[in-house]
């Protein structure tokens, strides 16, 4: 029973997230009045890079790269897919905070095993990133938490569907939430870490055939997560795997559209932007909380 | 005596005093930690120490050391623990200023120790008057006849004490400074468990002696109050000090300080969480800050430099030093299945729990930051590239790498099995009159929550197995050397460009200006002010007969006045 769900969970992960990047090209396509590639696009590169002759550095570059999909996979086993919660009683939200950094930390130790310094100007960007996005992030989580009094993300979601959607609850922290899903997800205007204009494609410089396809997997899963963390705690999550999706959808299409028209923010601004808004809404949000 | 804890013994005599040594869990599990981590300390001196100079006097001041810290932790009466805390620390000055450079920073540590011994000897003094025993036993079962004011009192001068010893700020100025100058072994026994001995002193006194009950009411929980939030204090600021050090001793040393500040944030919560957390991270810290301070030192004794800035690329280098300090890392972080993310695990709950988001929010930034300068030191030392004269440097000798193994095999069991050491904590916290919380070998189970450690650790190594598979089938790479990378048209020669320096260049630029060392800036200021008022006060002494002679005048006048009650006329 749990190798069926964790089997569903790493399935549903990877088709969804294959979907969104598929749907995120044809959406900046038609906005940019291109026609664009096919949904299954990203499924295509992926198979084509299994099929090039890849290098490596050492063993380390191997591992970092194993290490960081293989944390993005158990980050994803305590998310709760509708009903699809592989690991439910195991530590909770708690431990989803620690194991979403397991990923970077694996391309980081990946990508430093080479001596490239594109590399680890790059690795340095997403460090100063995470730090920016976590500190709004760590409030907000904090405000769910204290207001469900729970630590455990089943409980969490019952309690919402008990009553009402978490963003009526906490609308501050939700917003705040929603401003920082972009830099979450790396994306424009947050995408300095692998920024190809300016530091090729930065902690990915040296990856080639199988790394690229591996790390593309493992962004892909973190992409599902992100969103899927905004639905589960506040949209109130659901009972089964399609709701989830359709709850999943718009909020990755408005990030899309945001993604679509900005330019890149340099590092500092977007470390200043995280820290600034964000931050005071994630504040004011826990105030409201303990408030009541 | 192994397994029925709760024995005293009298040891001793003196004018009819009877001195004790006392064996109870708390003693037994950091009796435990200290030898350990000593030992291998010692192992470690093999090589660390060769060729140097004094090495008896070196030797000397170790063992007294560590006799010194095991008699603080057995000993059963106030004078015993009196005499054992000042044996510890002299012998601790004389080590930190056994390098010529950690002179400065002896004398620093010496003043605020000996202040912290005077406030603690006056709070014994003071329940002997009252209580007439100096026997930790007997004031135990006695103490609740003092009043709560005279409680608080004993409360803050003790903890004046131990807060020095353990760093807390803002009196932790001595630390970073003692923890750099002083020599690499015995940097690991100061960081590891000595240091320490400020949270054995804030446990005995909290819940040994005054009792968990009374701490928490003694002026409505102020004193906790006030306790956690220097904690949080000393968990934000030190942290990113931290990151902006470029000394790999001093990066630890900070990060060391913000430890402290979880350790004594667990403690002074006062829940069984909150306890168990600060008493088992007391534990963890020790083990991964001791392999830490013992990589740095294998790479100094190589290459002759902990400069981050200046090192790079030692991985293939020193192999054994750099996985195990991976591991260390890993611990630092407090990554799950290492043994630092089950005690922070704890403190998270308890805190979140018991409605304090905010000291919560101060312990998880923490971690957050830690994982920046923990990378950076990782990355900085051991990856990127090798500067060329670090091109032929030796691997580490093995009475080196043997203890480094040990410790990361120790990180790794406490990790993934956390109910080795909780038990006993769980054994512990029974005599303090917690409420236990259920242990099971692979965590601990709550009725919000369960921490499954094991579950974890099979989920991570099936889809890591996983992967490995899928990846040994569509395998085709080519392993080519680290240097052959890829430069987008402009190849990067060797050495002319230094990318580990100022690692997080854009993020201090923002954040310098804010993060400085705020206490050790004012204790400068006092210093300054006093030395100028004593440059002044010298002025008087011009060496002039006559003008003394005036002086004795003009005072013999003001005598005079005064005694005419100002009433010249």
């Amino acid at each position: 029973m749990v190798i069926l769900l964790i089997v569903g969970s790493i399935a549903i992960g990877f088709m969804v997230g294959v979907l969104f990047l598929g749907l995120s090209r044809k959406v900046k396509a038609r906005i940019h009045w291109r026609y664009g590639p096919p949904l299954y696009q990203p499924i295509i590169d992926i198979v084509k890079l299994f099929h090039q002759e890849s290098v490596s550095h050492g063993f380390l570059f191997d591992f970092g790269i194993l290490l960081s999909l293989g944390g993005a996979i158990v980050c994803l086993l305590f998310i709760p897919i509708g009903n699809i919660i592989p690991l439910q009683g195991s530590g909770g939200l708690l431990v989803v905070l620690y194991l979403m950094l397991i990923a970077p930390f694996g391309i980081a130790l990946s990508s430093a095993e080479a001596a490239n310094p594109n590399a680890s100007i790059g690795i340095s960007r997403k460090f100063i990133l995470a730090l920016g996005y976590e500190i709004p992030f760590l409030l907000i989580v904090l405000s769910v938490m204290t207001n469900y009094g729970t630590t455990s993300f089943v409980e969490i979601v019952a309690l919402q569907r008990a009553s009402h959607w978490g963003i009526i609850s906490m609308p501050l922290s939700g917003i705040a939430l929603l401003l920082i899903l972009p830099a979450m997800m790396g994306i424009r205007p947050f995408d300095q870490v692998g920024a190809p204009q300016e530091i090729s494609s930065g902690p990915e410089v040296e990856y080639g055939g199988i790394y690229l396809a591996l790390s593309e997997i493992q962004h892909i899963y973190l992409i599902f997560i992100d969103i899927a963390l905004f639905v589960a705690l506040f949209m109130g999550g659901s009972s089964e795997p399609l709701t989830f999706f359709l709850k999943m959808l718009p909020i990755f299409l408005i990030v899309i559209l945001v993604s679509t028209v900005y330019p890149r923010f340099r590092i500092e601004q977007a470390f200043s932007y995280c820290i600034k808004w964000p931050t005071i809404i994630a504040f004011l949000g826990l105030l409201l909380v303990i408030w009541r | 005596m192994y397994r029925t804890p709760g024995l005293e013994t009298t040891y001793f005599t003196f004018l009819n005093y009877p001195l004790k040594l006392k064996m109870d869990w708390l003693s037994w599990f950091f009796g435990i930690a200290i030898v350990s981590i000593n030992l291998f300390a010692i192992i470690f001196s093999l090589s660390d120490m060769k060729g140097k100079k004094r090495l008896d006097l070196f030797y000397l001041l170790m063992l007294l050391v560590n006799a010194g810290m095991l008699g603080v932790v057995f000993s059963g009466d106030f004078i015993s623990f009196y005499v054992y805390w000042e044996i510890m620390s002299w012998s601790t000055f004389l080590l930190i200023s056994f390098k010529e450079e950690g002179w400065s920073a002896g004398l620093k540590y010496i003043i605020l120790s000996i202040i912290g011994s005077f406030s603690m000897l006056v709070g014994m003094l003071a329940i002997y008057s009252n209580l007439g025993t100096f026997s930790i036993g007997a004031i135990m079962k006695e103490m609740h006849y003092l009043s709560t004011g005279f409680t608080f009192s004993i409360l803050v001068l003790f903890s004046i004490a131990f807060g020095i010893k353990n760093a807390l700020m803002p009196l932790h100025t001595w630390l970073p400074d003692s923890y750099t100058d002083s020599e690499a072994t015995f940097t690991v026994v100061l960081s590891g468990m000595l240091t320490r001995m400020g949270v054995f002193g804030f446990v005995l006194i909290l819940y040994i002696i005054v009792g968990l009950t009374r701490f928490q009411y003694i002026g409505s929980g102020w004193f906790s109050h006030v306790l956690t939030y220097l904690a949080a204090i000393s968990i934000i600021l030190a942290t990113f000090i931290a990151l902006l050090q470029d000394d790999a001793k001093k990066l630890l040393a900070w990060h060391s300080v913000g430890q402290g500040g979880y350790i004594i944030l667990g403690i002074a919560y006062g829940t069984t969480l909150g306890v168990a957390s600060g008493i088992f991270h007391t534990l963890n810290h020790a083990i991964y800050i001791a392999l830490l301070f013992m990589v740095v030192g294998a790479v100094e004794l190589r290459t002759g430099s902990r400069d981050l800035n200046a090192l790079g690329g030692l991985r293939s280098r020193m192999p054994v030093i750099f996985y195990t300090g991976l591991i260390g890392i890993a611990g630092f972080i407090g990554i799950p299945l290492t043994n630092g993310f089950v005690s922070k695990w704890l403190l998270y709950k308890t805190l979140i729990l018991n409605h304090s988001p905010f000291l919560a929010f101060s312990a998880l930034i923490g971690t957050w930051v830690t994982i920046l300068y923990g990378f950076k030191f990782l990355h900085n030392i051991f990856l990127g590239q090798i500067p060329a004269k670090y091109e032929n440097v030796e691997r580490a000798p093995f009475s080196m790498r043997f203890p480094v193994i040990l410790l990361s095999l120790a990180i790794i069991l406490f990790g993934v099995l956390p109910g080795i050491p909780l038990r006993v904590i769980g054994w512990m916290q029974k005599t303090m009159g917690f409420e236990v919380a259920k242990i099971n070998i692979w965590g601990i189970v709550t009725e919000t929550g369960t921490l499954n450690t094991v579950n974890i650790f099979f989920a991570i190594m099936l889809t890591v197995f996983g992967i490995y598979i899928l990846y040994r089938i569509g395998f085709r790479s080519k392993r080519v050397a680290r240097e052959d990378t890829y430069a987008a048209g402009h190849p990067v020669p060797r050495d002319k460009y230094a990318y580990t320096s100022e690692f997080y260049a854009p993020l201090f630029r923002k954040i310098k200006p804010i993060f400085r060392e705020w206490v050790s800036i004012f204790f400068e200021k006092i210093v300054k002010f006093g030395r100028s008022l004593s440059d002044r006060i010298r002025k008087i002494y011009v060496g002039d007969l006559g003008t003394y002679v005036l002086y004795i005048v003009l005072f013999l006048a003001f005598l005079l006045i005064l005694r005419m009650g100002w009433n010249l006329w």
